[in-house]
């Protein structure tokens, strides 16, 4: 059964959750780049972690390869979910990129070494 | 934006450090260098690093000079992305101490030491700087004069 959350929309990114069976899935698109993203977005992943919790879903996937470009503060506000769910994994985090896109290459990979067992780069061409 | 005739590319822009320009440089450098260098990473990594210097002179530019300037220069070798802006003495500092930390170790290493640090503790990133070191590839340089700073991200280029 497929079920769908509150998107986020703001400053020229778009974040549409979707529930499917076992797995959450985030699809990214725009970009994000305002001043200080973490004041929308830290909150907005603490949801999207709390519903993956109460729902025991086995991974959430955020499909990113439709964001055009992601500034160092978006970084953070990955960084930040990505060290809370290390400390308390309970869901694995799936973040597929595009491996043409240059940021998305050099960026997630690194992100996922912060927690390899819970963070899963996913390289898709195109 | 005005052209230099004995470099083989060259671009400068001087504007008001507002935010939403930065995105709008980002493009456009992105678009230049993709036909200057007919090298799409290379363009990308150069557009990064442009914003990612911009965001940080916007942040911490000093607000009594209210503008700030960037300034592109391809030659033969390298492309150097300059971002200038006035400061106070105590910005200088931070900068010096995170130019000296983000030299003091194998980049990826410190770019994953500053993602655990800064994850820890609330406000700004300041993972700019060791971004464009570690995931664009570039040399960085800081020169400061009479309140003056520059930040310079070198990124050389393939000879044919």
């Amino acid at each position: 059964m497929n079920e769908t959350l509150t998107p986020l929309t703001i400053e020229g990114l778009s974040i549409v959750p979707a529930v499917h069976d076992t797995k959450l899935r985030l699809t990214m698109s725009g970009a994000v780049e305002m001043r200080d993203p973490g004041e929308m977005l830290n909150p907005f992943w603490t949801r999207i972690d709390e519903e993956a919790r109460s729902r025991n879903v086995q991974s959430v996937e955020v499909d990113i390869r439709d964001l055009n470009f992601m500034n160092s503060s978006g970084i953070l506000t990955l960084v930040r979910w990505i060290t809370k769910l290390k400390v308390s994994a309970a869901y694995r985090l799936v973040i597929r990129y595009d491996r043409n896109v240059t940021w998305q290459r050099s960026s997630i990979p690194t992100l996922a070494k912060l927690a390899p067992n819970v963070v899963v780069p996913l390289d898709i061409n195109g | 934006m005005q052209g230099r005739a004995n470099l083989s590319d060259y671009v400068e822009m001087r504007f008001g450090p507002r935010w939403t320009y930065i995105s709008c440089v980002r493009k456009f450098v992105a678009s230049f260098f993709m036909i200057g260098l007919a090298d799409k990473e290379r363009a990308e990594q150069i557009s990064m690093a442009a914003s990612e210097l911009l965001e940080n002179a916007v942040k911490y530019a000093s607000e009594e000079e209210g503008y700030l300037k960037i300034s592109i220069e391809k030659q033969n070798n390298e492309v150097d992305v300059c971002v200038k802006n006035k400061a106070e003495s105590q910005q200088i500092n931070t900068l010096r101490r995170e130019f000296a930390l983000i030299h003091a170790g194998q980049p990826e290493m410190v770019y994953l030491k500053k993602m655990e640090e800064a994850a820890m503790t609330e406000g700004q990133s300041r993972l700019g700087l060791i971004r464009i070191l570690f995931e664009a590839g570039a040399k960085l340089r800081l020169d400061v004069n009479e309140g003056e700073v520059s930040i310079h991200a070198i990124f050389p280029l393939e000879t044919a």
